[in-house]
């Protein structure tokens, strides 16, 4: 397929409506390149009224699922809780947010419209552990993780060093961009760091902060740990990052459709490389560089990051974490982001498909053969039913 | 800071790192600088790389050697890889140059490097030309943490130590030694906290000036107090015989910088590095014209400004934990 932007605007009547927040640019981005493709100004459905039960979906309908983040009066009704930058509540967030998705898709699906997510997917991807089980499974490559439960900060620490990790991140089951993740080194008795944006109250509760900080003292650690634990916690080695200028890099890989159309090299002086924590844009063509001189290719690179969004085949687009490892040789996939495609103005790589579109107008495109496709399947099973 | 990168060129050569990538020809001994990295290896042990570099690469050839991390799951002590090292010194007749411990803060914490008495390096390395070691005081991880003893050493030209927390037992040793070749001389001092105890007293015989009669690039960086040492190099008689001179990397303010500008003329350097400082823009003005105007180039990069913390400055250097 081709979805060059020169291409004369498809007019498919396809119709698209959104739901997220209408504050959000992510809904304003999503309706522009909707628009731009000719389709009309998509309808929004604000969670709130969705989390209320309000909303009704049309027949032929493309129903893009954003993320509800970013909005207080959502984040309240999803997890019970009044401050958006506190980290605790994930556990309960998860559950509301996937009830609410399997309702919407079943409704959506009863009234002949088509979701850009599917219910189960997203659960597995806002499930960290799930999602590394799932990915491993697959046999994508992923760092060594903890299995099952941790109890909290003394069972963690016998934990890791029957595993013999002395260097992990510890993040929270449910959380999303950089929430509550702590990177945790321990050596010796008693010997602890941890990295994190967490700021911990003198009431004990943890807050999400703009600062990454570190704590020193294992009291403090254990304070920080035992408060993540009731929500969930994977925990997995922390793989020596390869480095771009002076600054550990990881790469965010967008997945549309099942191909690998836009990436980008976050770089941060911290172990943590999202961008609203320090983190900057790296450059895309030296590490391409980069790669070609340690022996790999970068379509292999591209190509990781395609199996990991297989293993989610029911949603549209993806965002993928990839970590190179020191001397980017090797790589291995961190996380698979249900809503990881927020990457303004960037355009699509060079033989993507994508070229000249930003990651919605990628999607727009797609959706439009998605849709066909399944007209088509179902015409088929009308006719040989 | 910490450390980002791993070395591209180390003693002029470009790094090759070991295990090698499948299909990877193995270069000429003698046309890189070879590095063992048990990061890379994954499960082999640094004793299983060392004896794979050994029975693959022509020994005798090899010029340069730069060890990487050399545990994978756990930190372990430094001493039993040297060891190994040491032991295999025989085997290596052409090398000259050794990098102990390139590792990046994505691997540890350059505090917790659990470093050893380097000093065997130089007693079984006769013709050893350049020894850079990273890493300082172990913090009480390892059995020991980075020491020296004072040594005669013939060849030695370049001799530096990166370290956010450098021994003064370190600095005494050096200070001590007999290094008629040497060149040049970097050491980063680091900050108390970390286990950077030297004063200013303990680089007298550097500063003393005839103890390296060779020495011409001299490095005291890094420190908490590079305004003291400042202080101490404005008269100090070694600037006459070096060609550049590094005070970068530490809380040097206005006050070491006009103790500089009142001291001895500094106009026959041709570099003089302060980057990473805490000078006020007029000052840094005043060093530029006064030093920059005799032809020195000077390094006024990376300008810091003080963090303010319960009504109080606090200067931090470039590299401590």
């Amino acid at each position: 397929m081709s979805l060059s932007p020169s291409s004369p605007a498809p007019r498919t009547g396809l119709r698209f409506a959104v739901v997220g927040n209408p504050e959000n640019r992510r809904t304003s981005m999503f309706a522009d390149a909707v628009r731009a493709a000719g389709h009309g100004t998509p309808r929004v459905l604000p969670w709130r009224d969705v989390l209320r039960g309000r909303y009704a979906f049309t027949p032929g309908e493309w129903v893009r699922i954003d993320s509800p983040g970013e909005n207080a009066e959502v984040d309240r009704l999803l997890r019970g809780t009044d401050d958006p930058a506190r980290v605790e509540g994930t556990a309960l967030w998860h559950r509301r947010f996937t009830a609410v998705l399997r309702d919407v898709a079943r409704a959506a699906h009863r009234a002949g419209a088509v979701t850009s997510a599917d219910p189960e997917d997203v659960a597995v991807m806002f499930d960290k552990r799930r999602c590394h089980a799932r990915l491993s499974a697959a046999g994508v490559p992923v760092p060594p993780a903890l299995t099952g439960a941790v109890g909290g900060w003394e069972e963690l620490k016998d934990r890791l060093k029957q595993a013999r990790l002395a260097r992990v991140f510890v993040k929270p089951a449910h959380g999303s961009s950089a929430s509550g993740i702590v990177a945790l080194e321990t050596a010796g008795p008693g010997r602890v760091k941890a990295t994190t944006s967490v700021e911990t109250a003198p009431d004990g509760r943890l807050y999400n902060s703009l600062r990454v900080r570190h704590y020193t003292s294992e009291p403090e650690v254990a304070a920080l740990v035992d408060a993540l634990v009731p929500d969930g916690i994977h925990v997995e080695r922390w793989l020596p990052k390869a480095s771009q200028g002076g600054r550990a890099c990881d790469l965010r890989v967008v997945v549309v459709a099942g191909r690998a159309t836009h990436a980008v090299v976050r770089t941060s002086r911290h172990p943590m490389t999202n961008l609203h924590l320090g983190g900057t844009r790296g450059d895309l063509d030296a590490a391409r560089a980069a790669i070609t001189a340690a022996g790999g290719r970068f379509a292999d690179v591209l190509e990781t990051a395609e199996r990991a969004a297989a293993c989610f085949p029911g949603t549209l687009c993806v965002g993928v974490d990839i970590l190179p490892g020191a001397g980017w040789r090797r790589f291995t996939v961190g996380e698979v982001n249900a809503f990881g495609d927020l990457l303004p103005r960037l355009t699509g790589l060079p033989g993507s498909g994508a070229e000249g579109l930003d990651t919605y107008a990628a999607q727009v495109a797609a959706a439009q053969v998605a849709v066909r496709r399944t007209e088509r399947k179902e015409h088929h099973h009308d006719t040989t039913a | 800071m910490t450390f980002a990168d791993h070395f591209e060129t180390f003693h002029g050569l470009p790094v090759h790192t070991l295990p090698e990538r499948p299909e990877e020809a193995l270069p000429a001994a003698g046309a890189v600088a070879w590095r063992l990295d048990c990061h890379v290896a994954e499960s082999m042990s640094f004793d299983d790389l060392w004896q794979s570099f050994v029975d693959r690469v022509p020994s005798t050839e090899v010029r340069a050697l730069v060890i990487g991390p050399w545990w994978y799951d756990e930190y372990s002590e430094l001493r039993p890889a040297l060891e190994l090292i040491l032991a295999d010194a025989p085997r290596f007749p052409a090398l000259r140059a050794l990098f102990l411990a390139d590792v990046t803060g994505e691997e540890c914490e350059i505090s917790w490097l659990q470093l050893t008495d380097v000093t065997p390096v130089l007693e079984a390395f006769p013709l050893l030309e350049e020894l850079a070691v990273r890493g300082g005081d172990s913090q009480g991880l390892g059995e020991e943490p980075l020491s020296l003893r004072p040594v005669r050493h013939e060849a030695l030209r370049i001799m530096r130590f990166e370290s956010g927390g450098l021994p003064a037992q370190v600095v005494r040793a050096v200070g001590a030694s007999e290094l008629p070749a040497l060149e040049h001389l970097e050491l980063w001092l680091g900050v108390s906290q970390y286990g950077g105890d030297a004063t200013v007293a303990d680089l007298a015989p550097v500063l003393a000036g005839g103890r390296f009669p060779a020495l011409r690039r001299l490095g005291l960086q890094d420190s908490e107090l590079q305004d003291e040492i400042a202080a101490a190099v404005a008269s100090a008689p070694v600037v006459a015989q070096l060609e550049s001179l590094s005070l970068s990397m530490g809380t040097l303010t206005d006050g070491g910088a006009e103790a500089l500008l009142r001291g001895q003329p500094l106009s026959h350097l041709k570099r003089l590095d302060l980057h990473h400082h805490f000078l006020s823009e007029s000052v840094a003005d005043r060093v530029r014209t006064a030093f920059g105007s005799a032809g020195t180039e000077v390094d006024l990069s990376d300008q810091c400004a003080p963090h303010r913390w319960r009504d109080e400055e606090w200067r931090y250097v470039a590299v401590s934990e």
